[in-house]
C-alpha cells in the first residue's frame, strides 16, 4: 500500500515538474548570434555548426542528392550537413513538439522537409521559426507571387518556410499493358481497372501519396477544383463526399486483391510495380523511373502520363523550428537549396523540378536547365505541369483522409 | 538520522569514525537501487504518468487544459480500435502459444541429439540478434503474394502467378505476422528451455526412470512440471511484447482491421493535434491490458504449477 502511495507521490510530482517545464519556456535564440538583414553575419554564425536536417529518406535519388552536392556546398560554407532520414514527417513534428512540451528551448532538429498538413500542425503548436524565408539572398528566385509559394495546402507561410521542390502527380504505367488512351483522363484510367481487376490500386490515406489519388478523384467529382478552392465548407464537403466514397467503392473490387485491402504507403505501391502485381500506378513526381528501369526494377516499357484534365501539383519546403540549435546553418541551407545552381543539381539528380522561378534565374542556368535531357520514361516538365491543379486546404485534406477511412476503407 | 552504529558494530569500532557517517543500514541497498529505480520512475512511470493525463486531454500545447473522459469514450466507438481488438488478442495468443510449445519439442529434440548438438544449438538461435524489422521484411519477401514461396509454388504448378497463391501477409487473419512471430519468439524460449534441460532436470528424470517411470510418464510427471515455470515467465514477455509490439504488425499487416499498437501510433501521428487525446487514451489502454493480462497469466501459472506438483 505504502509502495502504490509512493509511486503516485512519484507520477505527480513528475507531472506537475514537467507541466512547469512546458509553461516556462521562453523562445530564446541558441547558437551564435546573428543578423538576418545582414547575411554575411549568418554565414560567420553558421561557421562550424552542424545542421541536422530532418526529412523523408525514402527517395534513394533525393538521398544521393542531399549527401552529394548539398553536403559539399555546404562544407564549403564549413557547415557539416547531418541527414536524418525519417518514415513520415509527422514523427519530427511530433519530435519537436515533444521537446516544446518539456521545455527544452534548445531542440535537436534544426530543418524539416515539409509538408502542408504537417506545417500546419506545427503552425497550431507555434512550434516554427518564422519571417525569414524572404530574407535569404537566394530568394530573389522565389515567385512570391505565386499562391502555391505563399500558402502550403492552404496555410499562409509568413516566412516561416523556404520553398524548395515542386512535385507533380503523374500516372506511371507500363506501356506493355496500358494504351496512352488508357490513362489520358481518370475516366479512362478508372474504365481501364474495371475492365483489368487486380492490376491497379493507391494506397490507403492518411498517406501522402494515397490522400493525393482522393483528392484526384474529388476533383474529378466536382468538375475540377475551382469550387472547392479556398476556405473549407462543411456544406461544400457534405454535398461532394458521398458521391466522391460511391465512386471509389465501385472501383474497389477491380482495385488489387480485390479491393480487400490496399497498400499502407507509396513505396510499397511502387514495390508491387516493380513485382509485377499491379500495371499503373499514381504518384508526386517520380523521378528515378528511368533509374529504376536501368536497375531492372521497373519494366522497360515503363511510361508517364499526365491526365487530359491536369493532375495534382504542389510546392513543398523547408522549415525551421524555433527551437533548432544551429538556426544559422539550418539558413545557410535553405539559401544552397534555393540556388539556382542546386535547383538545377536536384532536377539532374533526382527529377524534381524547381521550387523557384526559372523566368528570374540567369541565362545561362536557365539555358542548363533547357537542356536537361527527359528519358523515355519520363514526360518534359511543361506537359506535366500544362494543367496542373492547386492543392486544397488542409481542413479539406484531413476531412477526406478521415471520410476515406470511414466510408471505403472500414465500410 | 544519528551517526549510530547500525547492523554493523563490528566496523564501526575504534577510532574509524568515517564509517559511522555511512547511511543506516536499511536505507543502504534503496540508495544502491536508485539509479535503476530513477530510470523506471522517470522514463516508465513519469512517460506513462504523462500519456494518461494527455488522455484525460491535458493538452497545454493547444491550450487546452481541462480534464475529461471524452477520449475513452470516443475510442471506444472509434471502428479502428473496435476491430483491433479480436485481432491483437488473436496474434499475441497464436504466436505465443506456438512458440512456447516448439521451442520446448525443438529444445528436447536437440537434447536427445548424441551428435551435433552444439552445431543444431546454433543453428536454432541463429535469428536471437536479428532485429523483427529484419525479420518482417524477410517474411514478406518469403510469404508475399509475390514473395519466394509463392514463386516455388507457381514454378511446381500449384497456383497459377502471384494473384492466385494465397495472401498471407496483409491479410484480414495476420498468418504473416504470427508466422514472424513464431520465428522469432520460439527460440527466445528455447534458449531458457535449453538452459533448463541441461542443468537441472536430468538427474530427476534419472531418478524416475530408476522408478521404472516410462518415458511419457517422465516427460508429464518430471519434465513438464520442471519447465514449466521458466517456460510461462518467458511466455509471459513474448505475450507481453507481441500484444503491444507496433513495427511487425504494420510491416506485414493491414491499415484495417490493424492491430491496437499501430492504431495508436497511427493516430499518434494524425496531423490533427486534437488527435493525441484519443491516441494517448489507446496507449493507456494497451498498458492496463498488459498489466492485467500479465496478472492473469501469473496466477494461471502458479495454479497449473501447484497442480502439477
Amino acid at each position: 500500500m505504502r509502495r502504490r502511495a509512493l509511486a503516485l507521490a512519484a507520477g505527480t510530482a513528475l507531472l506537475a515538474l514537467t507541466a512547469c517545464g512546458g509553461s516556462g519556456g521562453d523562445t530564446a535564440s541558441s547558437g551564435a548570434e546573428f543578423d538576418l538583414s545582414d547575411w554575411a553575419s549568418v554565414e560567420a554564425a553558421a561557421e562550424g555548426q552542424t545542421v541536422n536536417w530532418y526529412m523523408f529518406g525514402g527517395s534513394d535519388p533525393i538521398n544521393a542528392y542531399v549527401n552529394g552536392w548539398v553536403k559539399d556546398a555546404l562544407a564549403e560554407k564549413g557547415v557539416t550537413l547531418n541527414q536524418v532520414r525519417v518514415d513520415d514527417t509527422a514523427e519530427v513534428v511530433n519530435r519537436v513538439l515533444g521537446e516544446k512540451q518539456a521545455g527544452r528551448d534548445t531542440g535537436t532538429v534544426d530543418m524539416i522537409w515539409i509538408n502542408g498538413e504537417n506545417f500546419k500542425t506545427g503552425k497550431q503548436a507555434d512550434l516554427w521559426y518564422c519571417g525569414w524565408a524572404d530574407d535569404l539572398p537566394n530568394a530573389e528566385f522565389v515567385d512570391f507571387d505565386d499562391p502555391a509559394v505563399t500558402s502550403d495546402f492552404g496555410e499562409p507561410v509568413e516566412g516561416c518556410e523556404a520553398s524548395w521542390s515542386r512535385a507533380q502527380s503523374v500516372v506511371v504505367y507500363d506501356s506493355a499493358k496500358l494504351q496512352p488512351a488508357d490513362v489520358a483522363s481518370l475516366d479512362a484510367l478508372e474504365s481501364w481497372a474495371k475492365a483489368n481487376p487486380g492490376r491497379f490500386t493507391y494506397p490507403a490515406p492518411p498517406d501522402f501519396t494515397g490522400s493525393m489519388v482522393v483528392r484526384t478523384f474529388l476533383y474529378d467529382v466536382a468538375g475540377g477544383p475551382d469550387d472547392i478552392l479556398g476556405e473549407f465548407e462543411q456544406a461544400e464537403y457534405d454535398e461532394l463526399a458521398p458521391q466522391l466514397w460511391e465512386r471509389l467503392n465501385a472501383l474497389e473490387p477491380s482495385l488489387w486483391r480485390g479491393g480487400e485491402t490496399y497498400p499502407q504507403g507509396g513505396p510499397e505501391v511502387q514495390d508491387l510495380y516493380g513485382k509485377g502485381e499491379v500495371d499503373a500506378f499514381l504518384s508526386y513526381g517520380a523521378g528515378d523511373l528511368a533509374q529504376q528501369v536501368a536497375d531492372g526494377v521497373y519494366p522497360a516499357t515503363t511510361r508517364t502520363a499526365v491526365f487530359e484534365e491536369g493532375t495534382i501539383g504542389n510546392i513543398s519546403f523547408v522549415t525551421i523550428p524555433d527551437n533548432a540549435p544551429n538556426k544559422a546553418a539550418a539558413l545557410v541551407l535553405a539559401n544552397i537549396l534555393q540556388s539556382p545552381e542546386g535547383q538545377y543539381q536536384k532536377q539532374v539528380v533526382t527529377g524534381a523540378y524547381p521550387g523557384i522561378d526559372l523566368a528570374a534565374v540567369p541565362a545561362d542556368v536557365k539555358a542548363q536547365f533547357d537542356a536537361i535531357e527527359v528519358p523515355e520514361t519520363d514526360l518534359p516538365f511543361e506537359q506535366q505541369v500544362r494543367n496542373s491543379q492547386p492543392e486544397l486546404v488542409a481542413e479539406w485534406v484531413t476531412a477526406l483522409e478521415e471520410g476515406w477511412k470511414a466510408n471505403v476503407l472500414q465500410r | 538520522m544519528t551517526a549510530t552504529p547500525t547492523g554493523l558494530a563490528p566496523l564501526a569500532a575504534g577510532g574509524r569514525r568515517l564509517r559511522d557517517r555511512r547511511p543506516p543500514a536499511a536505507l543502504r541497498p534503496w540508495l544502491l537501487l536508485a539509479p535503476a529505480l530513477l530510470v523506471v520512475v522517470v522514463l516508465f512511470l513519469g512517460g506513462f504518468a504523462f500519456g494518461v493525463a494527455q488522455s484525460f486531454g491535458y493538452l497545454p500545447f493547444l491550450q487546452s487544459e481541462a480534464l475529461s473522459l471524452d477520449a475513452y469514450r470516443e475510442l471506444f466507438r472509434d471502428p479502428a480500435v473496435r476491430a483491433s481488438f479480436g485481432l491483437t488478442f488473436r496474434i499475441a495468443l497464436l504466436s505465443t502459444a506456438v512458440s512456447a510449445v516448439l521451442a520446448v519439442v525443438v529444445g528436447l529434440l536437440i537434447r536427445g541429439t548424441r551428435r551435433g548438438r552444439r552445431l543444431a544449438t546454433l543453428l536454432f538461435q541463429l535469428n536471437l540478434p536479428v532485429p523483427h524489422v529484419v525479420g518482417a521484411t524477410a517474411m514478406l519477401l518469403l510469404l508475399g503474394q509475390s514473395g519466394l514461396v509463392s514463386r516455388l509454388s507457381t514454378a511446381v504448378g500449384l497456383t497459377e502467378g502471384t494473384a492466385d497463391f494465397p495472401a498471407l501477409t496483409g491479410d484480414a487473419f495476420g498468418w504473416g505476422i504470427i508466422a514472424e512471430y513464431v520465428w522469432k519468439e520460439t527460440p527466445f524460449i528455447g534458449v531458457v528451455v535449453l538452459a533448463a534441460l541441461t542443468t537441472g532436470i536430468a538427474p530427476y528424470e534419472e531418478v524416475a526412470r530408476t522408478l521404472g517411470a516410462t518415458a511419457w510418464q517422465r516427460f508429464r510427471h518430471v519434465t513438464l512440471p520442471l519447465l514449466t515455470p521458466a517456460v510461462v515467465s518467458t511466455s509471459v514477455i513474448v505475450f507481453a511484447f507481441s500484444f503491444g509490439s507496433y513495427e511487425v504488425p504494420y510491416l506485414l499487416g493491414r491499415p484495417f482491421p490493424s492491430t491496437l499498437p499501430v492504431v495508436a501510433y497511427e493516430s499518434y501521428r494524425s496531423t490533427d493535434l486534437t488527435q493525441r487525446a484519443p491516441a494517448m487514451a489507446i496507449a493507456v489502454v494497451i498498458a492496463l491490458l498488459i498489466g492485467l493480462l500479465v496478472l492473469v497469466y501469473m496466477r494461471l501459472s502458479e495454479r497449473f504449477l501447484r497442480a502439477a506438483r
